[in-house]
C-alpha cells in the first residue's frame, strides 16, 4: 500500500514539474483561475496560451539569432496572497522560468513582488493597478517589477479631469467598495484631482464588498444632489448600483473605472447604465484590438475580456525585452525592461522611473445600447 | 527559500491552529466558525510590534510572536465570558460574527494598512523556527490532552450535563479549550505575516475558518496525531492535485459528509500514534476477538 | 423627513427577505433543536432554479416559481435523509450535526461553482411578468420599486399561509407537538420521521421563494448563502424557534441595519448586527418570542 502511494506521489510531481527542452523558453503565469476573479484570470490564461501557441506555430521567437519554443507555465493563485507567494515560490525554485506574466490583482502581486526581487525574475503585471506594486513603502523601486497598465492615481487624475474639463461636472458624489483597495485608492485620487480642479465632492459613500443592497448609501447620494456619481467599482457590484440607483430616482450620469468593462456589465444592468461613460485601458472595439478579439472568439468562442489585452501586452514586453537583451537570462531581461518603449494593443508603453508606463493613453467609453463606443483619449504625464 | 520548504513552513504554521481548534472542536465538542479572527489578531498584533516598535533584532521576533498570542488569549477571555455560556449553536453562529466583526474591524484601521493591506513586514519565520515551535505546540497539546484537564474537556464533549453532575466545572474547562486554542491561532498567524510579509484581512476571513475546522475533520475528532496527519494532507494535496483546483472544495464538502455520517474518527480513528496507543488498540482487537471466541463457544455449547 | 420614509421603505423591503430565510430556518431548529447551516447553500439554488426554468426551460414566471420552490423542498429532505437521519439515528452528538450541515454547504456552493462558474446572473426583465418591469413607483421623493411590493406581497401571502397551516391544520399542530416534545408526541401516535420530512419540505420551499425573489431583487450568484448569516441573526434575534420571532426579528434587523448605513456609515451595519446578536444572546438568549432556551443535556 505504501509502495502505490509513494508511487502515486512520484508520478504526479514528475506530471507537474516541466521539463526544459533545448531552446525554449519558460515563462510563468499565475492568477485566479478560481474564485470570484476567475473570470479574468481564466482570460488571461487563455490569452497567453494562445499568444504562445502562435509563436511556435511560427517556429518559435527569435533571440540573439536562436529559434526559441516558447512555453507557458500557469499555476492558479486562487485570488489568495498566500496561495500566490505558494505559486511565486514553484515557478521559480520548481520551475525555473526567466521571467513572470499576471498576477492581475495588486493583493497577489504586492507579497509575490518581494519574491521575485529576492530571485531575481522579473515580473509583469497586467491590471495591477496599486502604485505599492513597483514602489514600496518605503519609497524603494521594487527592482524586478513592472507593469503594463497605469496606476490608480493617474486613473483617479483622468477620471477626475474628464469629469470637469470636459463633461463640466461640478459636483461630485463618490460610491466606492470601502474594503477593497483598488476601489478606495482610485477613489481618493479622483477626490484630490476633481478638487484641484475646481469642483467639490458633495457626497461620498461606501459598501462592504459582499453587500447587494445599496438602497441606504444610494439614497444619502440622492439627497446629496450631485451632477455626476462615480462608481469606482467591479461590473457585477456597478450593474446592481446602477439599477438600484435608478430605482430610487437617480438619474444622474454615472463615472466609471477600468473595473467596468466586461461582457456581463450590460446584461447585468439592463438599460439602467445607457449612456453612462467609463475609463478603460483601451478601446476593446477597436481596430487595434481587431485582429486579437477575433482570434480570441474564434478559438474560445467567447469574447476577450479586458484582462487578456493587457497581459498580451505584458508579453509582449518581456519577449520585447528578450529580444533587445539577445537573451534568456533574467537580469538580462529586467536591464532590457527598464528601458521598454513599445506599442502595445493598449496604447505606447514607455517604462518610466517607477517601472510604470509613462503618459499612457487612457480611453473614454461610452456605454450605447449593447455597446461599448469609444469617445475620447487622453494621456498625461505621471 | 525555495518552494519545497515553503510549503513545508505553511504546514508548519498550519499546524499550530489546527492542534488549538483540535482541542477547541475535537476534544471540547465546540464549534468554531472564527478562528481566523484569532489569528488575524496574532498577525495584526506581532506585525505591529515587529515593524513598528523598532525592536533590535533578536528579541523583535519573539517579542511579536508573544505579543500576538497573548492579544489572542485575551480576547478570547471576553468571547468566552460572553458567549461559552450559550448553547452549542448559538457559540457558533457568535464565533461566527466575531470572525466577520474582527475583519471589518481591520479594514477600517488605516494605521495597519486597513483593507489595502500591509506589506514589507520583516521575514523572520524561518523553516528552524516554524519546526521548533510545532514540537513546543505538539507537546504542550499532548501534555494538556492527558493531564486532568483534557479529561475533563472530552467529558463535557461527550456528556456536558453528566460531567457537571460529576464535579466539572464545565465553563472553566470551555475557556482552558477556548484560550489556548486562541493562543495557538495568534502564534500561527504571528508566524504568517512574518513569512508572507504581507496581511490583510481578507487573509483571516470565514473561508480560513473553515479550512482549519476541514483539516480537524479529516484527522478525527479527538486525536493529535490525526490532526498532525490531516494538516500535512490538506496543505500538501492541493499541490499534487492542481489540476483539480476547482473540484477541491467540493470534494472537501463531501467528505466531511461522509466522514461524519460513516467514519467520525476520522483518518486516524482516535487512535494515537504512540506505543501505548498502538498497544492500546491491539489490546482492544485481541478482547474483541477473545470475546467472539467466547459466544461462539457458548453457542456450540448450547447447541450440544 | 424624505430619506427617513426612503430608508424606511428600503429597510422593509429588505426585511421581508430576511423574514422569508429567517421562518424557514426557525421552523427546522424548532423540531430539530440545531441550525441548519446548508439553509443558505438551498437558498441559493432555489435563485438558480429559477433562473434556469426561466432562461433554459422558457416555462412562464409563476410555473419557474413552483419549479423552484419543489426543487429547494426536495434537495431539503434529501440532505435530511442522506445527511441528518443517520446521524440522528446513531445519537450522534449535536456537533456532527453542524459540521455535517457545514459540509454540505460546502459541498454544494462549490458544486454550483465548478459547474455553472462564479460569475452572477440576472433575471432577464423581458421574462418578468409584465407588473414587474417597468419604472419604480413615485410618491413625491419617495421610490418604491415595482420588484420590493411583489416581495412584501409573496412574504406576507407565504407566511401568512404558513401560520395558518400551523395553526389550523391538523397537520399544523402534529408539527407544534413534535417541536414541543418529540418522544411524548412519538407516544400520541405522530410519526416523527414523516413530520420531520414535512418541516424539511416547507423549509426547504420557502427557501426557494426567498432565493428567486433576492435573485429577482439583486442577481443569483454561488455565494449567496454568506448573506444568510443574517437571517441567522436575525432569527436568533426574534426568539429561535418562534416563527412570529422569525419575523419580527427579521424586520427589526434589516431596519436597525439601514438607519445605521443610511445614518451613520456603511462600514458598521455589519458590526452593528454582530453586536445586536452578542448583546441579545448574553441579555435574553431565547430572544425577543422565543420560549425558555433549556440547554441540552
Amino acid at each position: 500500500m505504501q509502495k502505490v502511494l509513494y508511487g502515486i506521489l512520484a508520478a504526479a510531481m514528475a506530471l507537474s514539474v516541466n521539463a526544459q527542452t533545448a531552446n525554449t523558453v519558460k515563462i510563468g503565469w499565475f492568477g485566479p483561475e478560481t474564485g470570484d476573479s476567475a473570470l479574468w484570470g481564466q482570460a488571461e490564461l487563455n490569452t497567453v496560451q494562445m499568444m504562445a501557441a502562435d509563436y511556435n506555430a511560427k517556429g518559435g521567437i527569435t533571440i540573439g539569432g536562436k529559434k526559441y519554443k516558447v512555453q507557458i507555465i500557469a499555476y492558479d493563485d486562487k485570488g489568495d496572497s498566500v496561495e500566490a507567494v505558494n505559486v511565486a515560490k514553484r515557478l521559480i525554485s520548481q520551475d525555473k522560468v526567466v521571467a513572470i506574466v499576471g498576477a492581475q490583482g495588486s493583493g497577489e502581486a504586492i507579497p509575490v513582488a518581494t519574491i521575485v526581487d529576492a530571485a531575481k525574475i522579473p515580473l509583469v503585471a497586467s491590471t495591477a493597478t496599486n502604485p505599492k506594486v513597483t514602489v514600496s513603502d518605503s519609497g524603494a523601486v521594487n527592482s524586478y517589477v513592472f507593469r503594463a497598465c497605469f496606476t490608480d492615481p493617474y486613473q483617479g487624475k483622468v477620471a477626475a479631469y474628464f469629469a470637469s474639463q470636459k463633461l463640466g461636472k461640478r459636483k461630485a458624489a463618490i460610491f466606492m467598495t470601502i474594503d477593497d483597495p483598488y476601489s478606495t485608492g482610485l477613489s481618493q485620487y479622483f477626490k484630490e484631482n476633481f478638487e484641484k480642479a475646481g469642483g467639490k465632492v458633495v457626497s461620498e459613500v461606501s459598501y462592504t464588498s459582499g453587500e447587494k443592497d445599496f438602497r441606504a448609501p444610494l439614497t444619502k447620494i440622492k439627497a446629496a444632489n450631485p451632477d455626476v456619481i462615480f462608481i469606482p467599482a467591479y461590473y457585477n457590484d456597478v450593474a446592481l448600483a446602477a439599477k438600484q440607483a435608478r430605482d430610487l430616482g437617480i438619474k444622474q450620469l454615472l463615472l466609471g473605472g477600468d473595473g467596468w468593462p466586461s461582457d456581463n456589465l450590460i446584461s447585468l444592468a439592463g438599460t439602467a447604465l445607457e449612456g453612462c461613460l467609463f475609463i478603460n485601458h483601451l478601446d476593446m472595439d477597436g481596430l487595434a484590438a481587431k485582429p486579437m478579439r477575433d482570434e480570441y472568439r474564434a478559438k474560445y468562442h467567447k469574447n476577450a475580456e479586458l484582462n487578456s489585452y493587457m497581459v498580451h501586452d505584458a508579453l509582449l514586453m518581456v519577449v520585447d525585452a528578450m529580444q533587445r537583451a539577445n537573451s534568456i537570462n533574467s537580469v538580462a531581461i529586467q536591464k532590457a525592461l527598464l528601458t521598454c518603449n513599445i506599442q502595445g494593443i493598449t496604447g505606447h508603453i514607455k517604462i518610466g522611473p517607477n517601472h510604470d508606463p509613462v503618459g499612457k493613453e487612457a480611453w473614454l467609453i461610452k456605454l450605447v445600447g449593447p455597446n461599448m463606443k469609444f469617445q475620447e483619449k487622453f494621456a498625461t504625464a505621471n | 527559500m525555495d518552494y519545497i520548504q515553503g510549503i513545508a513552513v505553511l504546514i508548519g504554521i498550519n499546524l499550530i491552529a489546527v492542534l488549538g481548534l483540535s482541542i477547541l472542536t475535537g476534544f471540547t465538542g465546540l464549534f468554531s466558525f472564527g478562528h481566523g479572527g484569532f489569528m488575524a489578531i496574532g498577525a495584526y498584533v506581532s506585525a505591529v510590534v515587529s515593524s513598528r516598535l523598532n525592536l533590535p533584532y533578536p528579541i523583535a521576533f519573539p517579542m511579536a510572536i508573544l505579543a500576538g498570542a497573548a492579544a489572542a488569549g485575551i480576547i478570547s477571555v471576553f468571547i468566552g465570558k460572553l458567549t461559552l455560556n450559550l448553547k452549542g449553536d448559538y457559540f457558533c453562529i457568535a464565533t461566527m460574527g466575531f470572525g466577520e466583526a474582527v475583519r471589518v474591524v481591520l479594514n477600517n484601521i488605516t494605521y495597519v494598512g486597513g483593507a489595502r493591506g500591509w506589506a514589507n513586514l520583516p521575514q523572520f519565520t524561518t523553516w528552524w523556527v516554524v519546526l521548533v515551535l510545532d514540537v513546543v505546540c505538539v507537546v504542550v497539546a499532548w501534555n494538556l490532552i492527558n493531564s486532568r484537564h483534557g479529561r475533563n474537556m472530552v467529558a463535557v464533549r461527550e456528556e456536558e450535563l453528566a460531567a457537571q453532575m460529576a464535579g466539572v466545572n464545565v465553563f472553566r474547562s470551555k475557556m482552558i479549550a477556548l484560550i489556548v486554542s486562541a493562543v495557538l491561532a495568534g502564534i500561527a498567524g504571528a508566524l504568517m505575516a512574518n513569512y508572507i510579509q504581507f496581511i490583510r484581512p481578507t487573509m483571516f476571513n470565514m473561508a480560513k475558518s473553515t479550512d482549519l475546522t476541514i483539516m480537524v475533520i479529516f484527522g478525527g475528532l479527538g486525536s493529535i496525531s490525526g490532526t498532525i496527519a490531516g494538516t500535512i494532507l490538506l496543505v500538501s494535496l492541493p499541490e499534487v492535485f492542481r489540476n483539480f483546483a476547482q473540484w477541491r472544495l467540493v470534494i472537501y464538502g463531501l467528505a466531511v459528509i461522509v466522514i461524519m455520517v460513516g467514519r467520525p474518527q476520522g483518518l486516524m480513528g482516535g487512535v494515537e500514534l504512540t506505543p501505548s496507543g498502538i498497544r492500546k488498540l491491539l489490546a482492544a482487537r485481541r478482547a474483541k476477538a477473545k470475546l467472539e471466541a467466547e459466544l461462539k463457544a457458548a453457542e456450540q455449547g448450547d447447541a450440544a | 423627513m424624505d430619506q427617513f420614509l426612503q430608508q424606511l421603505v428600503n429597510g422593509l423591503s429588505i426585511g421581508s427577505i430576511y423574514a422569508l430565510m429567517a421562518v424557514g430556518y426557525s421552523l427546522v431548529y424548532s423540531i430539530m433543536n440545531f441550525s441548519n447551516f446548508a439553509h443558505g447553500s438551498v437558498i441559493m439554488l432555489g435563485a438558480y432554479f429559477g433562473f434556469y426554468a426561466l432562461t433554459a426551460l422558457g416555462v412562464p414566471f409563476s410555473v419557474a416559481f413552483f419549479i423552484a420552490a419543489c426543487g429547494t423542498a426536495a434537495v431539503a429532505v434529501i440532505l435530511e435523509r442522506l445527511a441528518y437521519k443517520p446521524l440522528r439515528d446513531r445519537r450522534a452528538p449535536f456537533l456532527y450535526f453542524i459540521i455535517t450541515a457545514m459540509g454540505a454547504s460546502i459541498f454544494i456552493d462549490n458544486s454550483v461553482i465548478a459547474t455553472i462558474g462564479p460569475t452572477p446572473k440576472t433575471f432577464p426583465s423581458e421574462l418578468l411578468p409584465s407588473f414587474l418591469q417597468g419604472m419604480p413607483l413615485e410618491w413625491g421623493a419617495l421610490n418604491v420599486g415595482r420588484i420590493d411590493i411583489a416581495i412584501f406581497v409573496v412574504a406576507a401571502i407565504c407566511l401568512g399561509l404558513l401560520m395558518l397551516f400551523i395553526d389550523l391544520t391538523k397537520l399544523g399542530k402534529a408539527i407544534q407537538a413534535t417541536a414541543y416534545n418529540m418522544k411524548a408526541s412519538a407516544l400520541m401516535g405522530i410519526n416523527p420521521n414523516f413530520v420531520i420530512i414535512l418541516v424539511f419540505a416547507i423549509g426547504g420551499g420557502l427557501a426557494g421563494v426567498a432565493g428567486v425573489l433576492y435573485g429577482m431583487k439583486y442577481q443569483v450568484f454561488p455565494q449567496m448563502s454568506s448573506i444568510t448569516l443574517k437571517s441567522f441573526i436575525a432569527a436568533v434575534f426574534g426568539g429561535l424557534g418562534s416563527l412570529p420571532g422569525a419575523l419580527l426579528g427579521s424586520v427589526l434587523l434589516a431596519l436597525i441595519e439601514t438607519f445605521v448605513s443610511g445614518y451613520l456609515s456603511t462600514q458598521y451595519r455589519d458590526l452593528f448586527a454582530f453586536i445586536i446578536l452578542i448583546t441579545m444572546l448574553v441579555v435574553r438568549p431565547s430572544g425577543i418570542m422565543g420560549r425558555d432556551a433549556e440547554d441540552k443535556a
